[in-house]
Protein backbone atom coordinates (compact mmCIF):
# COMPACT_ATOMS: atom_id res chain seq x y z
CA UNK A 1 0.00 0.00 0.00
CA UNK A 2 1.21 3.76 -0.52
CA UNK A 3 1.73 6.13 1.80
CA UNK A 4 0.28 9.82 0.88
CA UNK A 5 4.03 10.52 1.21
CA UNK A 6 5.02 8.54 -1.46
CA UNK A 7 1.96 9.87 -4.09
CA UNK A 8 2.67 12.54 -6.19
CA UNK A 9 0.02 15.39 -6.46
CA UNK A 10 -1.23 14.39 -9.70
CA UNK A 11 -2.29 10.89 -8.27
CA UNK A 12 -3.71 12.51 -5.37
CA UNK A 13 -5.76 14.90 -7.84
CA UNK A 14 -7.10 11.45 -9.67
CA UNK A 15 -8.03 9.84 -5.96
CA UNK A 16 -9.92 12.96 -5.43
CA UNK A 17 -11.85 13.05 -8.72
CA UNK A 18 -12.35 9.56 -8.27
CA UNK A 19 -13.76 10.06 -4.73
CA UNK A 20 -16.32 12.43 -6.04
CA UNK A 21 -17.12 10.32 -8.90
CA UNK A 22 -18.00 7.54 -6.80
CA UNK A 23 -20.06 10.28 -4.49
CA UNK A 24 -22.00 11.15 -7.92
CA UNK A 25 -22.79 7.89 -8.51
CA UNK A 26 -24.11 7.23 -5.22
CA UNK A 27 -26.67 10.25 -5.31
CA UNK A 28 -27.59 9.03 -8.72
CA UNK A 29 -28.18 5.57 -8.11
CA UNK A 30 -30.14 6.79 -5.26
CA UNK A 31 -32.22 8.83 -7.21
CA UNK A 32 -32.47 6.08 -10.22
CA UNK A 33 -33.69 3.44 -7.34
CA UNK A 34 -36.08 5.96 -5.73
CA UNK A 35 -37.64 6.79 -9.55
CA UNK A 36 -37.89 3.59 -10.94
CA UNK A 37 -39.87 2.81 -7.68
CA UNK A 38 -42.23 5.72 -8.05
CA UNK A 39 -42.35 4.39 -11.84
CA UNK A 40 -42.79 0.97 -10.86
CA UNK A 41 -45.08 1.59 -7.76
CA UNK A 42 -47.45 4.49 -9.38
CA UNK A 43 -47.27 3.71 -12.90
CA UNK A 44 -48.16 -0.46 -12.03
CA UNK A 45 -50.59 0.07 -9.48
CA UNK A 46 -52.81 3.08 -11.92
CA UNK A 47 -52.50 -0.19 -14.83
CA UNK A 48 -53.97 -2.67 -12.67
CA UNK A 49 -56.77 -0.76 -11.16
CA UNK A 50 -57.92 1.24 -14.77
CA UNK A 51 -57.32 -2.34 -16.64
CA UNK A 52 -58.54 -5.64 -14.14
CA UNK A 53 -59.71 -3.38 -11.26
CA UNK A 54 -60.41 -4.00 -8.23
CA UNK A 55 -63.34 -5.32 -5.08
CA UNK A 56 -64.48 -1.36 -5.24
CA UNK A 57 -64.88 -0.96 -8.63
CA UNK A 58 -65.75 -4.36 -9.97
CA UNK A 59 -67.69 -7.14 -8.75
CA UNK A 60 -66.82 -10.97 -9.78
CA UNK A 61 -68.76 -14.29 -10.19
CA UNK A 62 -66.61 -17.27 -11.79
CA UNK A 63 -65.40 -15.77 -14.79
CA UNK A 64 -68.05 -12.42 -15.30
CA UNK A 65 -66.85 -9.15 -14.12
CA UNK A 66 -69.03 -6.38 -14.19
CA UNK A 67 -68.29 -2.52 -13.34
CA UNK A 68 -70.12 -1.75 -10.75
CA UNK A 69 -70.41 2.48 -12.03
CA UNK A 70 -70.01 2.27 -15.10
CA UNK A 71 -71.32 4.54 -17.67
CA UNK A 72 -72.99 6.62 -14.29
CA UNK A 73 -71.83 10.00 -13.53
CA UNK A 74 -70.79 9.38 -10.20
CA UNK A 75 -68.20 6.75 -11.75
CA UNK A 76 -65.07 6.77 -9.91
CA UNK A 77 -61.72 7.11 -11.90
CA UNK A 78 -61.22 3.77 -12.28
CA UNK A 79 -63.87 3.32 -14.55
CA UNK A 80 -63.81 6.29 -16.50
CA UNK A 81 -60.59 5.17 -17.35
CA UNK A 82 -61.22 1.69 -17.56
CA UNK A 83 -63.75 2.34 -20.31
CA UNK A 84 -62.08 5.46 -22.22
CA UNK A 85 -59.50 3.59 -23.06
CA UNK A 86 -61.77 0.69 -24.29
CA UNK A 87 -62.89 3.34 -26.59
CA UNK A 88 -66.51 1.54 -25.95
CA UNK A 89 -70.05 3.64 -25.17
CA UNK A 90 -71.53 2.20 -21.64
CA UNK A 91 -74.77 2.04 -20.43
CA UNK A 92 -75.43 3.09 -17.18
CA UNK A 93 -75.74 0.08 -15.10
CA UNK A 94 -78.83 2.00 -13.15
CA UNK A 95 -80.53 0.47 -16.19
CA UNK A 96 -77.87 -2.29 -18.17
CA UNK A 97 -75.17 -4.30 -16.69
CA UNK A 98 -72.51 -5.96 -18.53
CA UNK A 99 -70.20 -8.49 -17.64
CA UNK A 100 -67.59 -9.45 -19.70
CA UNK A 101 -65.85 -12.91 -19.67
CA UNK A 102 -62.50 -13.25 -20.94
CA UNK A 103 -61.85 -16.80 -19.24
CA UNK A 104 -63.55 -19.78 -18.42
CA UNK A 105 -65.14 -21.24 -15.08
CA UNK A 106 -61.46 -23.30 -14.70
CA UNK A 107 -59.61 -19.97 -15.51
CA UNK A 108 -58.11 -20.71 -19.13
CA UNK A 109 -58.18 -18.04 -21.68
CA UNK A 110 -61.37 -18.36 -23.61
CA UNK A 111 -59.58 -19.42 -27.34
CA UNK A 112 -61.21 -20.20 -31.01
CA UNK A 113 -59.51 -23.16 -30.80
CA UNK A 114 -61.42 -24.67 -27.95
CA UNK A 115 -65.34 -25.57 -27.95
CA UNK A 116 -67.51 -24.66 -24.62
CA UNK A 117 -70.75 -24.57 -23.48
CA UNK A 118 -72.44 -21.54 -21.62
CA UNK A 119 -74.99 -22.82 -19.61
CA UNK A 120 -77.37 -20.63 -17.46
CA UNK A 121 -81.03 -19.13 -16.24
CA UNK A 122 -81.43 -15.57 -16.80
CA UNK A 123 -85.50 -15.71 -15.99
CA UNK A 124 -85.10 -12.87 -13.30
CA UNK A 125 -83.89 -10.23 -15.99
CA UNK A 126 -86.33 -8.16 -18.69
CA UNK A 127 -83.85 -8.65 -21.26
CA UNK A 128 -80.69 -10.18 -21.87
CA UNK A 129 -78.04 -10.62 -24.65
CA UNK A 130 -74.88 -13.07 -24.69
CA UNK A 131 -72.30 -11.94 -27.60
CA UNK A 132 -69.03 -13.68 -28.77
CA UNK A 133 -65.98 -10.64 -29.64
CA UNK A 134 -62.21 -11.03 -30.26
CA UNK A 135 -60.01 -9.51 -27.98
CA UNK A 136 -60.45 -6.31 -29.81
CA UNK A 137 -63.69 -5.94 -29.13
CA UNK A 138 -64.85 -6.77 -33.05
CA UNK A 139 -67.55 -9.45 -34.02
CA UNK A 140 -66.22 -12.60 -35.49
CA UNK A 141 -67.43 -13.32 -39.39
CA UNK A 142 -69.02 -16.18 -39.40
CA UNK A 143 -71.12 -17.37 -42.32
CA UNK A 144 -74.10 -18.08 -40.81
CA UNK A 145 -74.19 -14.28 -39.63
CA UNK A 146 -74.39 -14.97 -36.24
CA UNK A 147 -73.03 -13.21 -33.57
CA UNK A 148 -74.99 -13.18 -30.14
CA UNK A 149 -78.26 -14.77 -28.54
CA UNK A 150 -80.63 -12.43 -26.68
CA UNK A 151 -83.56 -13.41 -24.49
CA UNK A 152 -86.11 -13.37 -27.39
CA UNK A 153 -83.80 -15.21 -30.16
CA UNK A 154 -82.44 -18.15 -27.89
CA UNK A 155 -83.73 -21.54 -27.55
CA UNK A 156 -84.64 -22.57 -23.88
CA UNK A 157 -85.52 -25.51 -22.48
CA UNK A 158 -88.51 -26.29 -20.78
CA UNK A 159 -87.20 -25.09 -16.88
CA UNK A 160 -86.28 -21.80 -18.44
CA UNK A 161 -82.69 -22.13 -18.90
CA UNK A 162 -80.65 -22.49 -22.03
CA UNK A 163 -77.55 -23.99 -23.10
CA UNK A 164 -75.37 -22.35 -26.15
CA UNK A 165 -72.18 -23.94 -27.70
CA UNK A 166 -69.04 -21.93 -28.65
CA UNK A 167 -66.73 -23.28 -31.23
CA UNK A 168 -65.40 -23.17 -34.82
CA UNK A 169 -68.15 -26.44 -36.01
CA UNK A 170 -71.76 -25.83 -36.29
CA UNK A 171 -73.63 -27.16 -33.24
CA UNK A 172 -77.32 -28.31 -33.04
CA UNK A 173 -79.10 -25.52 -30.83
CA UNK A 174 -77.69 -22.42 -29.79
CA UNK A 175 -74.24 -22.57 -31.50
CA UNK A 176 -71.78 -19.06 -31.71
CA UNK A 177 -69.15 -19.52 -34.45
CA UNK A 178 -65.86 -18.37 -33.37
CA UNK A 179 -64.20 -18.86 -36.62
CA UNK A 180 -60.01 -18.34 -36.35
CA UNK A 181 -60.28 -15.26 -34.29
CA UNK A 182 -57.90 -16.38 -31.69
CA UNK A 183 -58.75 -15.30 -28.01
CA UNK A 184 -61.87 -14.46 -27.48
CA UNK A 185 -64.15 -12.25 -24.82
CA UNK A 186 -67.96 -13.01 -23.94
CA UNK A 187 -70.33 -9.73 -23.28
CA UNK A 188 -73.33 -10.91 -21.06
CA UNK A 189 -75.63 -7.60 -21.34
CA UNK A 190 -78.51 -7.85 -18.53
CA UNK A 191 -81.62 -5.53 -18.33
CA UNK A 192 -82.15 -5.13 -14.98
CA UNK A 193 -83.47 -1.19 -14.08
CA UNK A 194 -82.96 -0.05 -11.09
CA UNK A 195 -81.20 -2.85 -9.55
CA UNK A 196 -77.61 -3.17 -8.52
CA UNK A 197 -74.86 -5.10 -10.36
CA UNK A 198 -75.35 -9.13 -9.88
CA UNK A 199 -78.59 -8.94 -8.17
CA UNK A 200 -81.86 -9.51 -9.41
CA UNK A 201 -85.27 -7.29 -9.37
CA UNK A 202 -85.88 -9.55 -5.94
CA UNK A 203 -82.77 -8.24 -4.57
CA UNK A 204 -81.38 -11.60 -4.55
CA UNK A 205 -78.14 -12.62 -5.87
CA UNK A 206 -77.84 -13.36 -9.81
CA UNK A 207 -77.03 -16.79 -11.02
CA UNK A 208 -74.78 -15.86 -13.76
CA UNK A 209 -74.19 -18.36 -16.70
CA UNK A 210 -71.63 -21.14 -16.58
CA UNK A 211 -68.75 -21.47 -19.07
CA UNK A 212 -67.28 -24.76 -19.22
CA UNK A 213 -64.54 -26.04 -21.57
CA UNK A 214 -65.48 -29.01 -23.83
CA UNK A 215 -62.31 -29.61 -25.67
CA UNK A 216 -59.33 -27.97 -27.59
CA UNK A 217 -57.56 -28.84 -30.79
CA UNK B 1 -25.16 -21.47 8.91
CA UNK B 2 -27.07 -18.68 9.37
CA UNK B 3 -29.04 -16.19 6.56
CA UNK B 4 -27.19 -12.99 5.78
CA UNK B 5 -29.52 -10.62 6.12
CA UNK B 6 -28.81 -7.85 3.16
CA UNK B 7 -27.73 -4.32 5.18
CA UNK B 8 -30.89 -2.52 3.20
CA UNK B 9 -33.42 -4.95 5.25
CA UNK B 10 -31.66 -4.64 8.49
CA UNK B 11 -31.53 -0.95 8.10
CA UNK B 12 -34.34 0.36 6.01
CA UNK B 13 -33.93 4.34 5.51
CA UNK B 14 -37.78 5.21 6.43
CA UNK B 15 -37.32 8.34 4.31
CA UNK B 16 -36.48 6.71 1.33
CA UNK B 17 -39.62 4.35 1.99
CA UNK B 18 -41.76 6.99 2.88
CA UNK B 19 -41.01 9.47 -0.22
CA UNK B 20 -41.28 6.72 -2.24
CA UNK B 21 -44.49 6.07 -1.18
CA UNK B 22 -46.01 9.29 -1.23
CA UNK B 23 -44.26 9.99 -4.80
CA UNK B 24 -45.58 6.33 -6.63
CA UNK B 25 -49.33 7.67 -4.55
CA UNK B 26 -49.08 11.32 -6.23
CA UNK B 27 -48.17 9.56 -9.67
CA UNK B 28 -50.82 6.97 -9.36
CA UNK B 29 -53.65 9.85 -9.30
CA UNK B 30 -52.12 11.78 -11.38
CA UNK B 31 -51.94 8.65 -14.19
CA UNK B 32 -55.25 7.79 -13.16
CA UNK B 33 -56.69 10.94 -13.59
CA UNK B 34 -55.07 11.41 -17.23
CA UNK B 35 -55.49 8.65 -18.31
CA UNK B 36 -59.19 9.58 -20.11
CA UNK B 37 -57.69 12.20 -21.87
CA UNK B 38 -54.76 10.29 -22.80
CA UNK B 39 -56.40 7.73 -25.30
CA UNK B 40 -56.30 8.23 -29.09
CA UNK B 41 -60.19 8.26 -29.51
CA UNK B 42 -62.98 8.13 -27.63
CA UNK B 43 -66.44 6.84 -28.34
CA UNK B 44 -68.08 10.53 -28.74
CA UNK B 45 -65.45 11.54 -31.43
CA UNK B 46 -65.67 8.00 -32.90
CA UNK B 47 -69.10 8.23 -33.43
CA UNK B 48 -69.71 12.39 -34.20
CA UNK B 49 -68.36 12.51 -37.40
CA UNK B 50 -70.73 9.75 -38.88
CA UNK B 51 -73.69 11.54 -37.22
CA UNK B 52 -75.47 14.96 -38.65
CA UNK B 53 -76.05 17.53 -35.55
CA UNK B 54 -79.64 17.61 -34.41
CA UNK B 55 -80.58 14.80 -37.03
CA UNK B 56 -81.75 11.48 -36.18
CA UNK B 57 -80.08 8.64 -38.12
CA UNK B 58 -80.92 5.58 -37.41
CA UNK B 59 -77.71 2.98 -38.23
CA UNK B 60 -77.61 -0.18 -40.39
CA UNK B 61 -77.19 -3.41 -38.68
CA UNK B 62 -74.32 -4.41 -36.98
CA UNK B 63 -71.86 -6.55 -39.21
CA UNK B 64 -68.13 -7.35 -38.70
CA UNK B 65 -66.03 -4.54 -40.19
CA UNK B 66 -68.72 -2.49 -39.71
CA UNK B 67 -68.61 -1.82 -36.12
CA UNK B 68 -68.78 1.53 -35.32
CA UNK B 69 -67.24 1.19 -31.89
CA UNK B 70 -65.02 -1.34 -30.10
CA UNK B 71 -67.41 -4.07 -28.06
CA UNK B 72 -70.81 -2.89 -29.86
CA UNK B 73 -73.96 -5.05 -29.11
CA UNK B 74 -75.48 -6.44 -33.05
CA UNK B 75 -78.05 -7.66 -31.33
CA UNK B 76 -79.64 -4.38 -31.09
CA UNK B 77 -81.04 -1.44 -33.90
CA UNK B 78 -80.10 2.58 -33.40
CA UNK B 79 -80.66 5.65 -33.94
CA UNK B 80 -78.81 8.03 -33.01
CA UNK B 81 -78.98 12.24 -32.88
CA UNK B 82 -75.91 13.98 -32.04
CA UNK B 83 -77.51 17.18 -30.38
CA UNK B 84 -75.39 20.32 -29.74
CA UNK B 85 -77.02 23.20 -27.88
CA UNK B 86 -74.30 26.26 -28.68
CA UNK B 87 -77.12 27.86 -30.97
CA UNK B 88 -80.64 26.81 -29.02
CA UNK B 89 -82.03 24.49 -27.37
CA UNK B 90 -82.81 20.94 -29.23
CA UNK B 91 -85.47 18.84 -28.37
CA UNK B 92 -85.99 14.94 -28.55
CA UNK B 93 -88.97 13.15 -28.62
CA UNK B 94 -89.50 9.63 -28.80
CA UNK B 95 -92.05 6.60 -27.60
CA UNK B 96 -90.51 2.89 -26.61
CA UNK B 97 -92.68 0.36 -27.37
CA UNK B 98 -94.80 -1.72 -25.19
CA UNK B 99 -91.82 -4.37 -25.08
CA UNK B 100 -88.94 -5.43 -23.55
CA UNK B 101 -85.27 -4.19 -24.18
CA UNK B 102 -86.41 -1.03 -25.73
CA UNK B 103 -83.94 1.95 -24.49
CA UNK B 104 -83.20 5.23 -24.71
CA UNK B 105 -80.19 7.16 -23.25
CA UNK B 106 -78.56 10.30 -23.63
CA UNK B 107 -74.53 9.84 -23.50
CA UNK B 108 -71.94 13.11 -22.72
CA UNK B 109 -68.97 13.72 -24.61
CA UNK B 110 -66.87 12.05 -21.65
CA UNK B 111 -69.13 8.96 -21.54
CA UNK B 112 -71.33 9.60 -18.81
CA UNK B 113 -75.04 8.49 -19.46
CA UNK B 114 -77.19 11.68 -18.89
CA UNK B 115 -80.35 10.24 -18.92
CA UNK B 116 -81.49 6.38 -19.20
CA UNK B 117 -84.85 4.72 -19.55
CA UNK B 118 -85.75 1.29 -21.05
CA UNK B 119 -89.41 0.48 -22.44
CA UNK B 120 -91.95 -1.18 -19.78
CA UNK B 121 -93.90 -3.94 -21.66
CA UNK B 122 -97.23 -3.22 -20.37
CA UNK B 123 -97.55 -0.01 -21.92
CA UNK B 124 -95.78 2.61 -24.59
CA UNK B 125 -93.57 5.13 -22.98
CA UNK B 126 -93.79 8.42 -24.24
CA UNK B 127 -90.09 10.28 -23.65
CA UNK B 128 -89.91 14.42 -24.03
CA UNK B 129 -86.14 15.83 -23.86
CA UNK B 130 -85.34 19.34 -23.76
CA UNK B 131 -81.25 19.99 -23.37
CA UNK B 132 -80.40 23.21 -22.72
CA UNK B 133 -77.09 24.85 -22.81
CA UNK B 134 -77.25 26.10 -19.58
CA UNK B 135 -79.07 25.75 -16.51
CA UNK B 136 -79.27 29.34 -15.97
CA UNK B 137 -80.10 30.25 -19.78
CA UNK B 138 -83.16 31.84 -20.39
CA UNK B 139 -85.57 30.30 -22.83
CA UNK B 140 -88.35 32.62 -22.67
CA UNK B 141 -91.53 32.43 -20.96
CA UNK B 142 -93.42 29.10 -19.96
CA UNK B 143 -96.98 28.42 -21.22
CA UNK B 144 -98.00 28.58 -17.36
CA UNK B 145 -96.42 32.01 -16.78
CA UNK B 146 -98.54 33.30 -19.78
CA UNK B 147 -101.68 32.01 -18.42
CA UNK B 148 -101.78 28.90 -20.99
CA UNK B 149 -102.56 25.87 -19.73
CA UNK B 150 -100.14 22.72 -21.12
CA UNK B 151 -102.17 19.88 -22.94
CA UNK B 152 -99.17 18.05 -22.89
CA UNK B 153 -96.50 16.97 -19.97
CA UNK B 154 -93.43 19.41 -20.13
CA UNK B 155 -90.17 17.82 -21.99
CA UNK B 156 -87.75 17.30 -19.10
CA UNK B 157 -85.09 19.56 -19.38
CA UNK B 158 -81.43 18.26 -19.50
CA UNK B 159 -78.46 20.97 -19.62
CA UNK B 160 -75.96 19.64 -21.78
CA UNK B 161 -73.84 21.14 -24.74
CA UNK B 162 -73.01 18.82 -26.62
CA UNK B 163 -73.86 14.94 -26.49
CA UNK B 164 -75.74 11.41 -28.05
CA UNK B 165 -78.97 10.18 -27.69
CA UNK B 166 -78.98 6.95 -28.51
CA UNK B 167 -82.35 4.81 -29.14
CA UNK B 168 -82.11 0.97 -29.01
CA UNK B 169 -84.48 -1.18 -30.34
CA UNK B 170 -83.63 -5.14 -29.91
CA UNK B 171 -83.74 -6.94 -32.70
CA UNK B 172 -85.85 -10.28 -32.48
CA UNK B 173 -84.95 -11.89 -36.40
CA UNK B 174 -86.48 -10.71 -39.26
CA UNK B 175 -89.88 -11.18 -39.02
CA UNK B 176 -89.42 -8.08 -36.65
CA UNK B 177 -87.41 -6.19 -38.99
CA UNK B 178 -90.06 -3.85 -40.38
CA UNK B 179 -91.86 -3.19 -36.99
CA UNK B 180 -88.10 -2.11 -35.28
CA UNK B 181 -87.24 0.17 -38.80
CA UNK B 182 -90.66 1.64 -38.16
CA UNK B 183 -90.36 2.31 -34.46
CA UNK B 184 -86.87 3.76 -34.48
CA UNK B 185 -88.15 5.99 -37.46
CA UNK B 186 -90.62 7.72 -34.20
CA UNK B 187 -87.99 9.40 -32.89
CA UNK B 188 -87.71 13.08 -33.66
CA UNK B 189 -84.81 15.39 -32.68
CA UNK B 190 -85.34 19.07 -33.48
CA UNK B 191 -82.95 22.50 -32.92
CA UNK B 192 -81.47 24.63 -34.88
CA UNK B 193 -79.70 24.34 -38.16
CA UNK B 194 -75.52 23.63 -38.15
Amino acid sequence: MLSHSSLTPIQIGLHKVQKRIAFYLGILSDWATFIGTVLILGLGTSWYMIDVGSPLTTKQQGPWTGWVSAGRSDADPYTRAHFARLGSLQLSTELIKTYVAERDDDGGRLHSSCEYVVEGSLLDTDWWSLTAFDDRGELIPNSAKRFSYTSDTVAVRPDGSFIASLGRDARPGNWLPTGGAGSLTLVLTTLDPGTPLLDDANGTQLSLPEIRRLKCR
Amino acid sequence: MPLKVPQSIRHPNWRFIFAALVGAAILHICATMAAPYLTAESAYSRLAPALPINKVRILEPIAPGAEPLPFFPPDVRYAMCRFDTSKGPVSVAATLPADTGWTITVHAPNGNNLYAAASNPGRPTPISLLFIPSSEQFLGVTPEARGIARSTQPPQAISAARGIVILRGPQKGIAYTRYIDAELKKIACSGPKF
